[in-house]
């Protein structure tokens, strides 16, 4: 992992690869991927992509760029709470730049292990905003199943954002 | 531009509280019901319509794929079940066409106000929410197909929503497990009347039903009509547990694997105000799809 992430300045198409990598997810988090019992919820790839850059280059995603894509998110998922998504990738953009030395040289299983705290820290908060907003105690099934089904699908993200990351330093 | 590092953290670091309160702030005016809002959420699925129909298209291949795959593993056994139900239909059709044919002397003595003619047009889904607090899809016909809000969506099996945003070349469709849906439903066994609300878990609660209406697990749900948001009996699902009067509907339609959808106009205004949004043109497409399926 430590190989991907030698500081080099990149062409400018280069340098736009975290976001375009990083709306690629929001747009795959909401096509119908027809599998019964799938579609229901989806992973929240975007949350992978944000993640991973924030470790790596969070120059190349800056929090601006997270909420334009996080309000993208919420409007093609037609989220009747316009902004929880971007709420929820900024608070998590937030939390990974404060732990981010503990991540920059981690292992694979290290890091999936902290994408799992973040992911349940995510959608706890995400419970406890969209309750709030609707007044009311919503279930917390499908915020779980979101969770857990984001974090069993981190490997694929994982392994496709390595790959774009790689192509970068490259470029 | 060369911005020195130290700026430009500085920068980051003022933009975010800044970027927080604008999400705070939209949250909140999201839940004010803003018209405004909605016609930003349509334009962009809108505007974003060919990119979303392009990442959708070989997922859908893909699973078409694997759909012929399994027909074929099953082929022999779904022969033999068709054939069963061949048989039990042929017995249906010939007591439907006697209904047809005393219905029509019925009416024709009553002089009934003959129902208005229903539309119909498929459309493909090609996004799917799948939000932890949302259930909808986005589907790629809209305004200038002639889909108008409070149409019915349904599949083959039942009804799946209704239409619940129109843009000219999209429509968002409010699916009956999402947390604001709200359908009329009436038991079909005795005709007792409740309402299906949906809790964005797979399977909608049955509310405001009679405590003394007898209900077991496989009785089928229809739509009341009640409101004038859907005719009455459209197909919507079975009783599959009850828990502690918690009565839980199994949509007849399978809503993970929605792939074409059906948007009925039953010609009802119904309870919906009215849309903000432009009245659908009938474009000379839309005037062909509504031809290609009229049902009655």
């Amino acid at each position: 992992m430590a190989r991907v992430m030698a500081p080099r300045d990149n062409g400018f198409g280069g340098r736009l690869v975290p976001f375009l990598s990083t709306l690629f997810f929001v747009l795959v988090s909401v096509v119908p991927l027809q599998i019964p019992g799938f579609a229901a919820v989806t992973p929240t790839f975007a949350l992978m992509a944000v993640f991973h850059w924030t470790i790596y280059r969070p120059d190349l995603l800056p929090n601006a760029a997270v909420f334009v894509l996080g309000l993208l998110l919420d409007l093609l998922n037609g989220s009747p709470y316009l902004g929880v998504s971007a709420l929820m990738l900024l608070v998590a953009r937030t939390a990974v730049m404060a732990a981010r030395r503990y991540f920059a040289d981690a292992s694979f299983a290290a890091l999936w292990l902290g994408f799992l705290a973040l992911a349940c820290g995510i959608f706890a908060f995400a419970w406890a905003l969209v309750s709030a907003l609707r007044g009311e105690v919503l279930g917390t099934r499908p915020f779980l199943f979101e969770a857990v089904l984001t974090v069993a699908c981190y490997p694929v993200g994982s392994w496709l954002l390595v790959r774009l990351h790689r192509a970068l330093v490259r470029a | 531009m060369r911005v020195s590092a130290p700026v430009r953290a500085a920068a980051q670091r003022a933009a975010l509280p800044m970027l927080i309160f604008v999400s705070a702030l939209l949250t909140v005016l999201g839940k004010a019901d803003i018209v405004l809002i909605d016609r930003v959420r349509i334009a962009v699925a809108d505007a974003l319509s060919p990119v979303l129909e392009l990442v959708s298209e070989p997922v859908a291949s893909v699973a078409s794929v694997v759909g012929r795959v399994e027909d074929a593993i099953a082929v022999y056994q779904q022969n033999a079940v068709l054939r069963e139900d061949n048989q039990r239909l042929l017995q249906w059709q010939e007591v439907a066409r006697r209904l047809a044919a005393e219905n029509a002397a019925l009416r024709a003595l009553e002089k009934l106000v003959p129902d208005q003619p229903v539309t119909a047009l498929a459309a493909r889904v090609i996004a799917d929410s799948g939000g932890a607090y949302m259930r909808n899809v986005l589907v790629n016909a809209g305004a200038r197909d002639g889909v108008a809000r409070g149409q019915a969506a349904m599949t083959g099996d039942g009804l799946i929503g209704r239409v619940a945003e129109v843009g000219q070349r999209t429509a968002r469709i409010l699916l009956i497990t999402d947390l604001n849906s709200h359908i009329p439903v009436s038991v079909e066994r005795s005709g007792e009347r409740a309402v299906l609300d949906g809790d964005n878990s797979d399977r909608p609660r049955l509310v405001f039903l009679d405590p003394k209406t007898p209900i077991q697990p496989g009785d089928r749900i229809i739509t009341s009509g009640s409101g004038g948001l859907f005719p009455p009996g459209l197909p919507v699902g079975v009783v599959s547990a009850i828990d502690k009067g918690v009565v839980r509907v199994e949509p007849f339609a399978e809503l993970s694997r929605l792939e074409i959808v059906r948007l009925v106009d039953y010609g009802l205004a119904g309870v919906l105000p009215q849309s903000a949004l432009p009245p659908p043109r009938l474009t000379p497409r839309a005037a062909r799809l509504r031809a290609v399926e009229t049902l009655r």
